[in-house]
């Protein structure tokens, strides 16, 4: 096993990443090694499918399931090796596919098809010993003894990006929203990977490709959430619990949401959204159920308390996911692309069982007092004042916008984003997405000539919203994003961070302050390549950054 | 009086502390700090809370020599319900530290729903768990686990391992052999019936699959220690689980088998399951397996195959063969799991 691919991994003197028969995520060597073997079938179906779009094949099915595939990678989403075992196979079914229709195609047009190596030709075996034994040879260091550690840390980089676009791509293909420009363009970035490519710069301009893609999938997840549930709109969310009979619901699935909204109609369960769906009480068609009550908890490092004291059933949509605790086992489900073993899985979007657990669970035995806060603040309502926002930025009412924004997680370290917040002056707005809101988001902040200082834009996968509010007020200014009084204090935690980031810096973006510690797999030499080129940078304390933030802007 | 300091470290690597003084046993000291660690008889005649001494000096009072065996005790071995420490002590614990509860396991009500002869001197109890204030009714164990009932109104209890699968009707299903003179099969003889409370303690015990594991799971199961091993393989069949899985059913005579019409379900439920039904001393006109379940076994090692994990469960002279056959064809000791049955009066 070897894994550095979130923020957690293990960093010793001797080297970074999660090398032991366990790693911090909970994951262990044999689903570690298995996800890098599922990646490395996806490569091979991404090797053909690229070569068949070029004779106008394409096949929905296989792209569809290289999203679901890679999602199931990402930290803390699925961790049962027996899903990864069915999905190796299932990679090497959908490439033969493919690869029989390309080669169809090509003889049709009397051409000799290419005769593919690597990922390409690889077969599967029936046996667990035998591929694990072919898992060296999909591990993300392989060859580095020949290529180094900034080769290595660029196509980590590439391949860590891509499965954030997957993970986003995927939320909105489960709506009925996709772009066959999307898969012809994920494909061609894995085929590339494939490769095995050793040029630097062609590999830092894939990674800036990633990001160009990531924001036409965070697009296409904006059209599909607005599309599906309604523009977000300003909403008071109750963050503490109602009596009556409960489920809670994690992740960032909408569409799991609505559907369990809708088997719940009438039952009298209340539903309450956990972590990242927060921002889900602000589309109006999911708001409009009476029954979705309120947010119970906070972000995900707390669930192994917070689930266990839940008195209802737990059902986990995506990310993040860790080890299931004894007291609340038996009443926690996983859909979609997120598992454990020994874990009860939903794989048909009849939630039944999570309401039969429901019912047979006490729920909340009486009404907690009311507190609330609001959310909802995503591109339409904030471009909707736009003007208001505008002048306050010119009469000097608004001295600068912090984005502090990303994951949340468990270190220590993380307490810069607290500080961060409750050190912003007064005069400054916060814009905030991502599970690290959890951080603030109850403090009091107040407003600024009727604009809150706190704005909760969403999702992580918001960040589309942020860059058209961004884009939106640098046109009104008639400046770059860079010039805006804006500053961008960003946290990470797992891949669709590394994809966000990788956008950000494909947009040009420059400045970013990155957090609480910098990826793995970036090297001292890409650190400096990023560190020139876009002037990325690490986090130092809140009350410096901040005062260098006021201090560029002045 | 002098307390110990005790350090158990578990199968995962974590720790946890408490104080003993002398006079106590490992066991209660640990619950009197509010930490339940795994254990069943708790009268040193299971085995279910058996730890390994890393350091220090301990004293045992008398224990069922089948529970902890000679040659276990003189490894360090012991059992927490039996054991005084001396000195301060450190131990490490056979499971995870995920199967120690921090509070006391709760007492529930629960309704007899049938109590049915299903085999000789076998019975299978369903209990149906009272619904609580609010209507709730979740019965909630692991595969595996088990439960104490206690006979009415008389402070006895006796532990049983579960037969179904956690469940949101409240049902608890047993499957139980009638001991000659026990108290609790006197109990359920005389006094048990239909529509009767018994209070229920649980779930507790670490005998639970290794869920992370893909090697082909064997289970062996003697008599009713069919139990847990039957709802391992619910909940397979429930969750579909891949792994191919072989179930060793022994008894003596055919008139001691039971739950075939389930065994049958299972079979259809779970493609990759293979079951075989052992009777060591049976009829002339039996055309299953002739043999005990460890016969069966060995055959089967012999034919070589992915090594599996093993699930053992019924008399401790099965389980020590059959665990005994596994490491004689290379099964290390980590992927052999067992519970014993003893019957106590």
């Amino acid at each position: 096993m070897f894994c550095y691919q979130c923020e957690q991994t293990t960093r010793t003197d001797s080297g970074n990443g999660c090398a032991s028969a366990k790693g911090v995520c909970g994951k262990d060597q044999v689903t570690a090694d298995l996800q890098d073997l599922l990646i490395y079938g996806i490569k091979g179906i991404a090797q053909y499918a690229r070569r068949a779009r070029a004779f106008g094949i394409s096949d929905r099915e296989a792209d569809g399931f290289i999203l679901y595939a890679m999602f199931t990678t990402l930290t803390n989403v699925n961790f049962n090796p027996a899903r990864f075992i069915a999905m190796i196979q299932e990679a090497a079914r959908l490439r033969d596919r493919i690869k029989a229709r390309y080669e169809e195609a090509a003889r049709d047009r009397g051409t000799a098809p290419e005769v593919l190596a690597g990922p390409a030709a690889w077969q599967p075996v029936d046996d667990m010993d035998g591929l694990l034994m072919l898992a060296a040879s999909a591990a993300i260091t392989a060859g580095r003894e020949q290529v180094g550690d900034d080769i290595i840390g660029l196509r980590a980089m590439i391949l860590y990006g891509l499965k954030g676009v997957a993970a986003y791509a995927h939320h909105a293909h489960v709506l009925g929203y996709e772009s066959d420009e999307l898969y012809a363009r994920f494909e061609e970035i894995l085929d590339f990977l494939a490769g095995e490519p050793i040029d630097a710069e062609a590999l830092v301009n894939q990674a800036l490709a990633v990001g160009q893609l990531n924001l036409k999938a965070l697009e296409l997840l904006d059209a599909a959430n607005t599309g599906s549930f309604g523009h977000p709109e300003p909403a008071s969310v109750r963050m503490t619990p109602v009596k009556g009979k409960a489920i809670l619901v994690s992740g960032h699935d909408l569409k799991d949401l609505a559907a369990l909204l809708e088997q719940t109609k009438g039952m009298g369960i209340n539903v309450y959204t956990h972590g990242e769906l927060l921002p889900a009480h602000a589309y109006p068609k999911l708001r409009a159920y009476p029954h979705l009550v309120g947010n119970y908890g906070g972000a995900w490092q707390d669930q192994t308390r917070e689930f266990a004291e839940f008195p209802g059933a737990i059902l986990m949509t995506s990310n993040c996911l860790v080890e299931p605790q004894p007291r609340y086992r038996q009443r926690i489900f996983t859909a979609g692309p997120v598992g454990w073993p020994g874990v009860r899985h939903i794989a048909n979007g009849d939630f039944s069982p999570v309401i039969q657990a429901a019912l047979a669970f006490p729920g909340f035995q009486e009404d907690a007092p009311e507190q609330t806060i609001t959310v909802g603040f995503a591109r339409n309502t904030v471009l909707g004042v736009a003007d208001k926002v505008v002048d306050a930025v010119k009469t000097g009412a608004i001295r600068h916008f912090f984005l502090i924004g990303g994951c949340d997680g468990a270190v220590p370290g993380r307490n810069y984003y607290t500080d961060l917040a409750d050190h912003v002056p007064e005069d400054s707005v916060i814009l905030t997405l991502g599970c690290g809101k959890y951080r603030f988001n109850r403090h009091e902040f107040g407003a600024i000539g009727g604009i809150p200082r706190l704005l909760d834009i969403g999702q992580c996968n918001d960040a589309y919203s942020a860059i058209q509010i961004a884009s939106a007020l640098a046109g009104a200014f008639n400046c770059g994003v860079n010039d805006l009084p804006l500053s961008l204090m960003v946290s990470w935690f797992e891949q669709k961070a590394v994809a966000v980031l990788l956008t950000l810096l494909s947009l040009g973006i420059r400045g970013i302050r990155l957090g609480p510690s910098l990826p793995a797999f970036l090297t001292p030499a890409l650190l400096e390549q990023l560190s020139a080129r876009f002037d990325l940078k690490p986090i130092t304390t809140a009350e410096a950054d901040i005062e260098a933030a006021l201090h560029r802007a002045a | 009086m002098t307390n110990h300091v005790i350090t158990l470290t578990t199968r995962d690597g974590q720790q946890v502390r408490f104080t003993c003084e002398t006079e106590q046993n490992l066991l209660a000291a640990a619950e009197e700090e509010g930490i339940v660690l795994p254990s069943l008889c708790r009268d040193g005649g299971c085995g279910a809370c058996l730890c390994t001494r890393v350091d220090g000096d301990y004293h045992l009072d008398s224990y069922n020599p089948q529970a902890l065996p000679p040659d276990a005790a003189a490894r360090g071995d012991l059992l927490l319900c039996r054991a005084h420490p001396q000195s301060d002590l450190s131990l490490e614990a056979p499971y995870d530290f995920d199967r120690i509860r921090f509070e006391a396991l709760a007492s529930r009500p629960a309704e007899i729903v049938e109590l049915a002869p299903i085999a000789e001197n076998t019975v299978r109890l369903l209990l149906r768990l009272q619904p609580d204030s609010s209507g709730g009714q979740a019965a909630e164990f692991e595969p595996g686990q088990y439960m104490s009932l206690e006979i009415p109104d008389s402070g006895i209890s006796r532990a049983y391992s579960i037969a179904n699968t956690s469940n949101w009707t409240g049902e608890l299903e047993f499957l139980i052999r009638l001991q000659p003179g026990g108290t609790f099969s006197t109990y359920l003889e005389r006094e048990a019936k239909t529509g009767q409370r018994i209070d229920v303690r649980g779930p507790s015990g670490h005998f639970v699959l290794q869920a992370q594991s893909l090697r082909p799971r064997y289970f062996v199961g003697g008599g009713t220690g069919l139990a847990p091993l039957l709802s391992m393989l619910r909940h397979m069949a429930e969750l579909q689980e891949p792994q191919p899985a072989r179930l060793y059913f022994g008894v003596n005579r055919e008139a001691e088998l039971f739950c075939l019409d389930t065994l049958r379900e299972l079979t259809e439920a779970l493609p990759r399951l293979k079951i075989e039904l052992c009777v060591w001393h049976p009829e002339p006109s039996w055309a299953g397996f002739r043999g005990t379940p460890v016969d069966a076994l060995r055959r089967d090692l012999e034919q070589g195959g992915p090594a599996p994990d093993l699930y053992l469960c019924g008399p401790p002279a099965l389980i020590d063969a059959a665990a005994e056959t596994a490491r004689a064809f290379g099964i290390s000791d980590e992927h052999i799991f067992s519970e014993r049955f003893l019957p106590s009066n």
